[in-house]
This record gives C-alpha cells, sequence and structure tokens, in this order.
C-alpha cells in the first residue's frame, strides 16, 4: 500500500485506503454510494492538509485548480437540488 | 508540441482493472512514485459519478544537467483528476506535473472503458500532450523529442507494472476463493460427522 506525502499520516492514510478500496468493491461498483469511509477521510486530510501547507504544495495546487478545476461536492448537490 | 497515443488491452474486467488501478502503487516497475494522497474525493449526487483529486510524489533519476536546473532536488509532484462512471463503465484520469512545468509541460490522459466486443477485458488508451517551456525556447524542439522518447519507454514499463499489480490480485482472489472453497468443505464434512 502506497505512503502519504507525509509519513506521519501514512498510517491513517492507509487505513482510509483499506476502507475505500473495500467500499469501492463491495459497494460502490454495486450501486451503492452510502459513504463508509467519511471519518477516516477527514482525519486523513486533516494531516494531509497541514503537510502540504508546511511543504508550500498548497499555492501550487491552487494555482493548478485555477487551470483545471476540481468539481465541487456541495456546490453540485445544491445546484442539482432535485425531488 | 508533441503529442504521445498508445492503447492497451488489459484481460481482466472493468471492475477488476478499476478497483486494482487505486492500489497500482507501489509497483516493481515505478519505484519512482514513492507516495500517493488523496486530496479530495467525492460522489457527484445526481450523476453518481466518482470524482477523486490525488497527487503523486515521485522522485526522478535525473541526469547532472538537469539536476541543474531543477536545483539540487530530484523531487516531483504531480496532480491527477479523476472521474469514473458506473453506469457508461468509464474511468478518465488526467494528470499534469505542478513542478517544473516552466521547463516542460506533460498533460495526460488516459481512459478505461469495456471492451464492447467482450465484457471480460478492459481497453485502456492514453494521450498525452508535451510542451518545452520558455525556459528551454532555444532547444524546445529536441527536449520534446527526447521527452516523447522517453515517455513511449516509460508508458510500456507503466504497463507491465499495472499488468502485474493485476495478476497478483487474480491470484489473490483465486486464493481466497479456494480457501473458501476448503472452509465449506471443512464444515460440510462437520456437520455430516456430527448427524
Amino acid at each position: 500500500m502506497s505512503s502519504s506525502i507525509g509519513e506521519k499520516c501514512t498510517k491513517i492514510k492507509q487505513e482510509y485506503d483499506s476502507c475505500f478500496n473495500t467500499w469501492y468493491s463491495e459497494k460502490f461498483l454495486k450501486g451503492d454510494v452510502t459513504p463508509m469511509c467519511d471519518d477516516l477521510f477527514f482525519r486523513y486530510k486533516d494531516c494531509l492538509l497541514k503537510v502540504l501547507e508546511e511543504k508550500k504544495l498548497d499555492t501550487l495546487l491552487a494555482d493548478a485548480r485555477k487551470d483545471n478545476p476540481f468539481p465541487n461536492s456541495s456546490a453540485n448537490s445544491e445546484s442539482n437540488k432535485k425531488d | 508540441m508533441k503529442f504521445f497515443q498508445a492503447f492497451h488491452k488489459f484481460d481482466h474486467s472493468w471492475a477488476q482493472v478499476t478497483a486494482a488501478n487505486w492500489q497500482k502503487y507501489p509497483n516493481e516497475q515505478c519505484p519512482h512514485v514513492i507516495a500517493v494522497d488523496v486530496l479530495n474525493r467525492h460522489v457527484d449526487p445526481v450523476t453518481g459519478v466518482l470524482h477523486t483529486e490525488r497527487l503523486l510524489t515521485c522522485n526522478q533519476n535525473a541526469p547532472a544537467l538537469v539536476l541543474k536546473f531543477l536545483g539540487g532536488s530530484t523531487l516531483s509532484y504531480v496532480r491527477e483528476t479523476s472521474e469514473l462512471d458506473p453506469r457508461t463503465q468509464k474511468l478518465t484520469m488526467r494528470t499534469e506535473n505542478l513542478t517544473m512545468s516552466n521547463v516542460l509541460k506533460i498533460n495526460e490522459s488516459v481512459t478505461y472503458t469495456v471492451h464492447p466486443q467482450d465484457h471480460s477485458t478492459t481497453l485502456f488508451k492514453q494521450e498525452a500532450q508535451i510542451v518545452a517551456g520558455s525556459a528551454l525556447s532555444r532547444f524546445s524542439s529536441y527536449v520534446e523529442d527526447f521527452c516523447l522518447k522517453r515517455f513511449h519507454d516509460n508508458a510500456a514499463v507503466g504497463r507491465a507494472g499495472f499488468e502485474n499489480v493485476l495478476d497478483k490480485f487474480k491470484a489473490a482472489r483465486l486464493e481466497a476463493a479456494s480457501q473458501l472453497e476448503k472452509l465449506e468443505k471443512a464444515a460440510v464434512a462437520a456437520s455430516t460427522a456430527s448427524l
């Protein structure tokens, strides 16, 4: 299993990866999109964001997103409200 | 500007290929990828598409001259964004280099789709655009040709690495299935013995 850019984030990252891989094959591909790994992802991301900031990669990523934005999940659900 | 294109067929189902794709690294053929991080990920509630943004940290073996350009550091960063549509069974991944882009910009796009005639296999299409940056304007054509050749060689190595990952997954699945079969047989034997 791959490591994180931040050594201190690798353990939680690998826990998240394991959860995601199970979710992907056992739930998502079978049509169940109910989140299963959010808690692990938030904890992993919390650790990762600090490392990205320390390595000054946050600005590099922000610049890349200007040219090629990553779709925002909340914006999507907001603008596409149905039912 | 130079273009690269390659096609390949993986003898594994789309579900297996895409599941393995998330676990492609580390693999022996690609030791330069030293870390893979998930920056963002969500399922679009309307389309059902899984969106993922990842950061790949690479440690490239660079010649001394290139190292001079890099200021001594061989760490490079690649951003990857992907869309995975389970309904149409299509995975599209785009990558761009975040570092050294003033020297060389490589935009790569890869798709994995179900083979229309043989659903047990997966089609792979890879396209890349290579542009030498302003820092190298005098040598741009030379550098682009050199990089195109490197890209071509590395693409084959990368595919071989992924084939190995897929084979390992298949072996693990078969092993799990045979263990399950043994357990079932043991359970049947135990239940008949107790009768």
